[in-house]
């Protein structure tokens, strides 16, 4: 499908989200759209599936103008869109999933299943896909999700498939299965429009990339002769990158130590944690997501309780504590989830800023709170870390994703807490605030803090960390220097069982 | 003393306390499962009952009794969607306003007029035809249960049949599972959840109409003040522990109108009357425990949040 989009321009209020973007779409093609969060990737693609009517701008497929009234116009006309955060109902099966709302028929609105099956399973068979068509979507992997949303605008007969931001929950056993499918698109004719933070995932899989950035088209251009620094640098503008090193520290006292902690409902069976993080140390623990990292940071912040052995903070015994007491004996948390566990998104920016020190003389007095001093606190963190807000008092959700989390990590590093646990801190953020996050944590680590981080990142973890554990089905394997463990190894060891010891041996002694 | 108490009339009763909550319940989960908290069955039961008898002595016919009672059940509808669709009132709020205006109108309307306070009898108000079914009503036992009784029993019976396989077969059905459990799903595959949840609300306030009609011109024959007395209360507390599914709804209701009809009945056996009406809300309390120990296992399974 030829699809172009011609002068597209938004308003949110005051603020220009789109400014006359015009982009051109051919069929046989992976066209990557990449762009820092707040960029307009989404806005742009909201247009052109009719999600946001209120646009100025024309929209062409095959040569001829439309105008969308709501989505199913855009469906209709074969635009297809996976979306980020899953559009799916999770008591339904996967085949009721892909048939809502384009139900075929068979009497008095009553459904006709088995055609629907038939046309399914012949769309399984042309493109490879494996999956159980009467299991419900709840009981599915992140992934399999993502295939019954691609489903869906196969079912449909999408000829132009808009994926936004697929890979970000994905394994890489995953994202590689999800890139093979779309290469079948591309060849079956279609074309695919792919949202993307990850510039070597455009490299390796695009055949055209557009870069936007505030709101403008910057760049369109041929994959072929483009290169990642080149990306890069058009996506962030003036050069924000700053180089990233952590400088040689030595490791003080232990400031938080798990130890033979058994932690109640892991989702496999695994042995007691034992786990010391020292002052000025960044550990991280790597591994796919879903091994029982989450589990192990909730039992570490208190959300989560404990079979048998104990954690310390700072020399003190917390194992039965809440977390309020966790928290003020110096511990604080930078959850994964910004949208659920960071903010409260109906509560203003100088609500979710203070929340977490409240009860401290310096926001209250008595059982009032102290506004002046909390909202000049709040323009400090703002300040501080660059979060693109309009004011203290705007709403948290009124900000974009990376801002959210830059507000969250502006919070929690203020309390100065000795222990700081950050789950996945730069989970799809910009580049910009990816390259400013890890700065600050650096910097929190010089300045003597210990630092847990879990990531799935694994760049990420071997840029920031001292000492590297991989979680692997609710096991952690030893502990290896950064330095003297290789991208290569530290993957393996993320797919495989912690108890082999020899692997392990063998990687150590290399 | 088992055969005294559970006689023909006794199986009866089970069918005549039954066939309202039942009704209510069903309209109570249209909405569940579409996304709407409806907790106003209360209001809408008390029009459909009055709209019953009125239409009945106006028109002259029970016929038109049952048509008014709709009509005043989808007229509630209308107007919890124009509160909480079209006007973004709050769900509980616009319930809480609903139930007062039932209980306010018909108060009202009654002594305005009907020009009586209170109750409203007549002779001219008849009752909903009663069929008999040959054969099954020979049956011991079931055959007073099953047979002999009003339409609105059959109408009832063969709308959990019809809505359970709405549910599972039906497009609308579809739609309004997903306008309830997640709208903007539904609207990113180009239905608009709105009209659904609208269409919710009219069939709720259908179900509820008929409650009413089969509370004043069919198990009695006459209106009194908040003739409800409850049962849209129940029906909700039915549709929240069956999470709306048709058939454990019609389940609830029958364990209901047994434990009910059996406290009338011990009544007559000498058992103190504080003790017997206190049956049915035991029995509802058992059933929520049972329902509350269930899904605390599935959530415990599903995340350890165990120390709050």
């Amino acid at each position: 499908m030829f699809a172009q989009l011609h002068d597209i321009s938004v308003n949110f209020g005051e603020v220009r989200a789109l400014d006359s973007v015009s982009l051109d779409i051919s069929p046989n093609q992976i066209h990557a759209v990449v762009g820092e969060n707040g960029a307009g990737k989404s806005t742009l693609m909201s247009v052109l599936f009719g999600l946001n009517v209120n646009y100025g701008g024309q929209i062409f497929i095959n040569d001829t103008r439309k105008t969308w009234a709501t989505p199913s116009d855009a469906i209709k006309a074969g635009i297809g869109m996976v979306h980020q955060h899953f559009m799916l109902i999770e008591s339904m099966t996967v085949l009721e999933n892909i048939i809502l709302g384009s139900e075929p028929n068979k009497y008095l609105g009553f459904l006709d299943f088995q055609l629907a099956e038939k046309k399914i399973s012949n769309l399984l068979e042309t493109y490879n896909f494996s999956i159980n068509l009467h299991q419900t979507v709840d009981k599915l992997s992140v992934g399999q999700r993502q295939m019954v949303e691609i489903l869906k605008t196969l079912y449909r007969s999408a000829e132009l498939i808009i994926l936004d931001e697929p890979t970000a929950v994905l394994t890489p056993a995953e994202r590689l299965d999800l890139f093979n499918s779309l290469q079948d698109f591309k060849n079956a004719g279609k074309s695919i429009i792919l949202i993307t933070h990850k510039i070597d995932e455009v490299i390796a899989n695009a055949d055209h990339v557009s870069v936007m950035r505030a709101g403008q088209l910057i760049s369109s251009l041929p994959i072929d002769g483009t290169s990642q620094t080149q990306i890069s640098e058009e996506i962030v503008g003036v050069s924000k990158t700053k180089s990233i090193s952590r400088k040689k520290i030595k490791a003080g006292s232990v400031k938080l130590n798990l130890s033979n902690l058994d932690i109640l409902g892991m989702p496999q069976i695994g042995n007691a944690f034992n786990l010391e993080v020292k002052a000025s140390e960044i550990v991280g623990i790597a591994g796919v997501a879903g091994n029982g990292q989450s589990e192990l940071i909730e039992a570490i912040i208190g959300l989560r309780s404990s079979k048998s052995g104990f954690i310390e903070i700072c020399s003190r015994d917390v194992t039965g504590a809440d977390i309020s007491t966790r928290r003020d004996v110096g511990l604080c948390y930078i959850p994964e989830d910004r949208q659920k566990r960071g903010l409260a998104l109906g509560a203003q920016l100088s609500e979710n800023a203070s929340i977490s020190s409240l009860v401290s003389k310096a926001f209250s007095k008595g059982p009032f709170l102290r506004k002046t001093k909390i909202r000049n606190f709040t323009e400090g963190l703002i300040k501080k870390f660059d979060v693109k807000a309009s004011s203290p008092s705007a709403l948290a959700s009124s900000l974009s994703g990376g801002n959210k989390q830059k507000l969250i990590i502006a919070r929690e590093l203020s309390l100065e807490s000795d222990v700081i646990i950050a789950e996945n801190p730069t989970w799809g953020v910009d580049l910009g605030a990816i390259n400013q996050i890890h700065h600050e944590l650096l910097s929190m680590r010089e300045n003597g803090h210990a630092i847990l981080l879990v990531s799935s990142d694994l760049d990420e973890i071997l840029t920031l960390s001292d000492r590297v554990l991989v979680m692997f089905e609710s096991e952690l394997s030893q502990s290896f220097c950064t330095e003297k463990v290789t991208r290569e190894e530290l993957g393996k060891l993320m797919l495989m069982k912690a108890s082999d010891k020899k692997e392990q041996k063998k990687i150590n002694t290399a | 003393m088992l055969a005294d108490l559970f006689d023909p009339a006794f199986a009866d009763s089970v069918a005549r306390i039954a066939v309202p909550i039942l009704l209510a319940s069903l309209g109570g989960a249209i909405c569940h499962r579409a996304g709407v908290f409806n907790i106003a069955l209360e209001g809408f039961i008390l029009m459909g009952a009055f709209a019953a008898v009125l239409g009945t002595f106006m028109l002259g016919h029970v016929f038109w009794g049952v048509l008014s009672a709709i009509l005043a059940g989808i007229f509630m509808g209308l107007l919890f969607a124009e509160f909480h669709l079209r006007r973004p009132g709050d769900a509980i709020v616009v319930s809480i306003a609903l139930n007062l205006i039932g209980l306010g109108l018909t108060t009202y309307l009654l002594r305005s007029v009907l020009g009586v306070s209170g109750v409203f009898q007549n002779e001219a108000l008849g009752k909903i035809t009663e069929i008999n079914l040959p054969v099954i009503e020979s049956l011991p036992v079931f055959g007073s249960f099953l047979s002999g009784q009003s339409i609105l029993f059959y109408v009832s019976i063969f709308l959990v049949i019809l809505l359970h396989y709405i549910y599972s077969r039906h497009k609308l059905g579809f739609w309004m599972r997903a306008a309830g459990e997640n709208p903007l799903a539904l609207k990113t595959v180009g239905i608009k959840p709105t009209p659904v949840k609208l269409l919710a609300l009219v069939l709720c306030g259908v179900c509820c109409g008929l409650a009413g009609a089969q509370l004043s011109i069919s198990n009695v024959s006459l209106f009194v003040e908040n003739m409800s007395a409850g049962r849209g209360w129940i029906a909700v507390v039915i549709v929240l522990v069956t999470n709306g599914r048709p058939i454990p709804i019609l389940g609830l209701v029958l364990l209901f109108g047994f434990v009910d009809s059996l406290s009338l009945r011990l009544q007559g056996f000498g058992f103190p009357q504080q003790f017997t009406e206190m049956m049915p809300y035991i029995a509802s309390l058992v059933a929520l425990i049972f329902v509350s120990i269930r899904r605390m296992k599935n959530l415990v399974g599903m995340r350890g949040y165990d120390n709050g």
